[in-house]
C-alpha cells in the first residue's frame, strides 16, 4: 500500500495516454492536452503518452511513444502505434511513473482503439480509468479480437464517456454503464479573444467559418460546399473561410466551384490563437459533419467565442446545443436545409443575438473549472475503492507464481 | 492410438483445464475484490452524504420542517447500517433492501427540501453555501461510486456464468454479488454543472 492520504489534499501522480498522435491534432489529443494541464493547474503531477514523431515538437508533459503510421481503420485512415517496440515503450513509461514513483492512476483515452492505450490497459497494474469519447465502436475487427479485450477491459475501475451517445454506443457495443462527463474548455480563452478584421464580417459581407480536416468526409466540408451557390446568389457578399488541412481537396473544391470560388478563402492549418481569433470574428460557424461524431467540442468553442453555430441535427450535436436553443441545427447531410438555414440567420439580427446570449450561458458547464472537478471526483472514487481491499487472494493461497494486480504493487 | 499418444491427448487436456481454471480462478478474485472495494467506497460516500445533510438540518438554512424531515430521513439512512468492513464487503450482498430504501428516502426527502434550482443557488450564496456545497460533492461521488460498483458487479455475474467457471466451482462459497438499486439522482441546481 503507499501512504497515507487525506481527501482532496493530496496530489496525485496520473498518467495519461493519448492513442491518436501529435503529429496531427484532433479532438481526443487537444482533450488530453488540456486535460493534463487543467490537473497541474489542480496541483498534480501528470505525463502523457502518445504517439508521435520525434521532430513533433510536443507540450513538456507528453512522452512521445514512437512513430504513428497511418491505417486504414473503422472507415477513415487513422495515425496509430502499435506492434512489441511500442508494447516495451509503454511498459517503460509505466514502471518509470513520475520521477521515478508509480502512477496513482492511470487515464486511457479511447481503450478501445487498437493503439497505445489498449496495450497500456493490457500491461497497466494501477488503477485505471478510462474515457471513451467516440459514439462508433462497431468493428468486424474489433468483434473478432473481443475475447482478448474483454478481460482487460475488466481492469478499468472506472469508465467516462464524453456524451450521451458516446455512453449509449458503450452500452450498445460492450455492455455496462458509464458515467457522462463532458470534454472541457477553457471557455474563457474564446469569449476574450480578439478578432481579425479580415475575418469579421459586416451586413452585406457576412463571414462563415468551417473548421476541420478537409479530406476527412465525415467532417461534411461537402455539404457546405454544395450549399455556397444558393447562399451566393442571396447574399452575394458571404465570405466562407475553411480552415483546416486536408491534400488535394482545395484544387477539386475550388474546380467545382468555378467563378465562385473567389468567396471560399482557404486558410489551411490554423495555430489555437487564429483558431480563436477566426470563431470569434466569423459571424456563423457551420458545422456540417455527417456523422461519428459524439461530441462536438468544436461548437462549444465557438459558442464561446461568440459565433453562432449552425450545425447538423446529429444526436451530439442536438446535446451540444441545447437543443438547438444555442444554435441552429440543420438536417444532416442537407446542403438545400443548410443553405436555407444560413440564410434566415443573416437575414435575422436579432435570433442571431438570442442564441448568442443562451450560448454564452449554455457553455460554462463544459468549462475546464467543473470538468476538471468531475475528473478529479472519479480519481477519488477510484482511489477509495482501491485502497478499500488490498491483498491477493489467489495469490497467497496458491502462492503459484507473483502476481501484481490493480493497485497493489 | 497407442498408449502413449493417449497419454499425451489427456496430459494436454489436463492442461489446458489447469490453465482455465487458473485463469478464471484469478479473474474472478480480481472481479470480486473489485466488486467489495468499490461497495466500500460507495458506502463511504452514503455516510457522507448523510452526515452533510444532518449538517444542513442543524444549519438553520432550511425551514423547520424541511429540517426535521431531512434529519430523520439522514438518521433513517444511517441508522440502517453502513457495513464497512471488507469481511462484510465481501458477501457482495447489495446494501440490503432496508438501506436501499433508506438512502432513497434521503434522496427524496432532501429534493423536497431543497426545492427548485433558484432555491439552491440562494442556499449556495448564503451562510450555509459551504454545507450545501459538501452535500453536492458527496452527493455526485455517491451516483459515481454507485455506477462504478454495479458495473464491478455486471462484470463479475458475467464471469460467473463462463462453463469452466461453472465446472470447477471457482466461485467457491463466495454469493452471486447483487448490484445496488437505489433512487440516487441529483437534484437540478446540485449538479456539478451548474455550480
Amino acid at each position: 500500500m503507499r501512504g497515507t492520504r487525506r481527501r482532496g489534499h493530496r496530489s496525485l501522480r496520473v498518467g495519461i495516454v493519448c492513442p491518436y498522435s501529435f503529429d496531427a491534432p484532433g479532438g481526443v489529443q487537444f482533450h488530453v492536452r488540456d486535460l493534463a494541464e487543467a490537473l497541474q493547474a489542480a496541483g498534480h503531477h501528470v505525463s502523457v503518452l502518445a504517439p508521435s514523431s520525434d521532430d513533433t515538437e510536443l507540450p513538456d508533459v507528453v512522452t512521445a511513444a514512437g512513430r504513428a503510421v497511418p491505417v486504414p481503420y473503422n472507415g477513415s485512415v487513422a495515425r496509430l502505434t502499435f506492434g512489441p517496440l511500442t508494447a516495451t515503450r509503454v511498459r517503460r513509461w509505466l514502471e518509470g511513473g513520475i520521477d521515478g514513483s508509480p502512477f496513482d492512476i492511470v487515464h486511457l483515452h479511447e481503450p478501445m482503439v487498437p493503439s497505445l492505450s489498449m496495450l497500456a490497459l493490457w500491461l497497466a497494474t494501477e488503477p485505471v480509468v478510462a474515457t471513451f469519447h467516440t459514439s462508433q465502436v462497431r468493428s468486424r475487427a474489433l468483434q473478432v479480437a473481443y475475447p482478448l479485450v474483454r478481460q482487460s477491459l475488466e481492469k478499468i475501475a472506472a469508465r467516462i464517456a464524453v456524451s450521451e451517445d458516446a455512453r449509449r454506443t458503450l452500452v450498445d457495443h460492450l455492455g455496462g454503464d458509464a458515467v457522462v462527463i463532458p470534454n472541457g474548455v477553457y471557455t474563457q480563452v474564446f469569449a476574450s479573444s480578439a478578432r481579425r478584421p479580415e475575418w469579421t464580417g459586416t451586413a452585406d459581407a457576412p463571414t462563415v467559418a468551417f473548421l476541420g480536416r478537409l479530406d476527412e468526409p465525415r467532417k461534411g466540408l461537402s455539404v457546405l460546399v454544395q450549399a455556397v451557390p444558393t447562399i451566393l446568389d442571396r447574399v452575394p457578399g458571404t465570405r466562407f473561410l475553411v480552415a483546416g488541412r486536408g491534400n488535394g481537396i482545395v484544387a477539386e473544391t475550388r474546380e467545382a466551384l468555378g467563378e465562385r470560388a473567389s468567396s471560399v478563402e482557404f486558410l489551411g492549418a490554423v495555430s489555437d490563437a487564429e483558431k480563436a481569433a477566426l470563431l470569434a470574428s466569423a459571424d456563423l460557424y457551420v458545422a456540417p459533419q455527417t456523422g461519428g461524431e459524439s461530441f462536438g467540442i468544436v461548437l462549444v468553442e465557438a459558442m464561446s467565442a461568440g459565433s453562432v453555430v449552425v450545425a447538423s441535427d446529429l444526436g451530439a450535436f442536438q446535446r451540444v446545443l441545447d437543443d438547438g436553443a444555442a444554435g441552429a441545427l440543420f438536417r444532416t447531410g442537407d446542403p438545400a436545409d443548410l443553405a436555407s438555414t444560413v440564410l434566415d440567420l443573416i437575414a435575422d439580427p436579432a435570433r442571431r443575438d438570442a442564441y448568442r446570449a443562451h450560448a454564452a450561458q449554455w457553455v460554462q458547464r463544459f468549462d475546464w473549472s467543473g470538468v476538471t472537478e468531475q475528473v478529479l471526483a472519479v480519481y477519488e472514487m477510484t482511489l477509495d475503492a482501491d485502497h478499500a481491499i488490498a491483498g491477493d487472494v489467489v495469490g497467497r493461497f496458491m502462492g503459484l507464481f507473483p502476481r501484481r494486480v490493480g493497485g497493489d504493487a | 492410438m497407442t498408449w502413449s499418444e493417449i497419454a499425451l491427448v489427456a496430459l494436454a487436456a489436463v492442461v489446458v483445464g489447469l490453465v482455465f481454471a487458473w485463469q478464471g480462478a484469478s479473474r474472478l478474485d480480481r472481479l470480486h475484490r473489485k466488486v467489495a472495494a468499490s461497495r466500500i467506497a460507495l458506502d463511504a460516500q452514503l455516510v457522507r452524504r448523510a452526515s452533510a445533510a444532518v449538517e444542513l438540518a442543524a444549519s438553520g438554512a432550511l425551514d423547520p420542517a424541511s429540517s426535521v424531515l431531512v434529519a430523520d430521513a439522514a438518521y433513517t439512512a444511517s441508522d440502517a447500517g453502513p457495513v464497512t468492513s471488507p469481511a462484510a464487503a465481501l458477501k457482495m450482498d447489495g446494501l440490503g433492501s432496508a438501506r436501499e430504501r433508506a438512502e432513497s428516502g434521503l434522496t427524496a426527502t432532501l429534493r423536497e427540501a431543497l426545492g427548485s434550482p433558484e432555491a439552491v443557488r440562494d442556499l449556495r450564496a448564503g451562510p450555509a453555501g459551504e454545507v450545501v456545497v459538501g452535500l453536492a460533492a458527496a452527493w455526485y461521488r455517491v451516483t459515481l461510486a454507485r455506477r462504478f460498483h454495479n458495473e464491478a458487479v455486471a462484470q463479475a455475474r458475467r464471469v460467473r456464468r463462463l462453463w469452466y467457471v461453472r465446472l470447477f466451482h471457482l466461485a467457491g462459497r463466495a454469493p452471486m454479488p447483487r448490484t445496488v438499486e437505489l433512487d440516487d439522482a441529483l437534484p437540478p441546481g446540485l449538479e456539478p454543472a451548474a455550480g
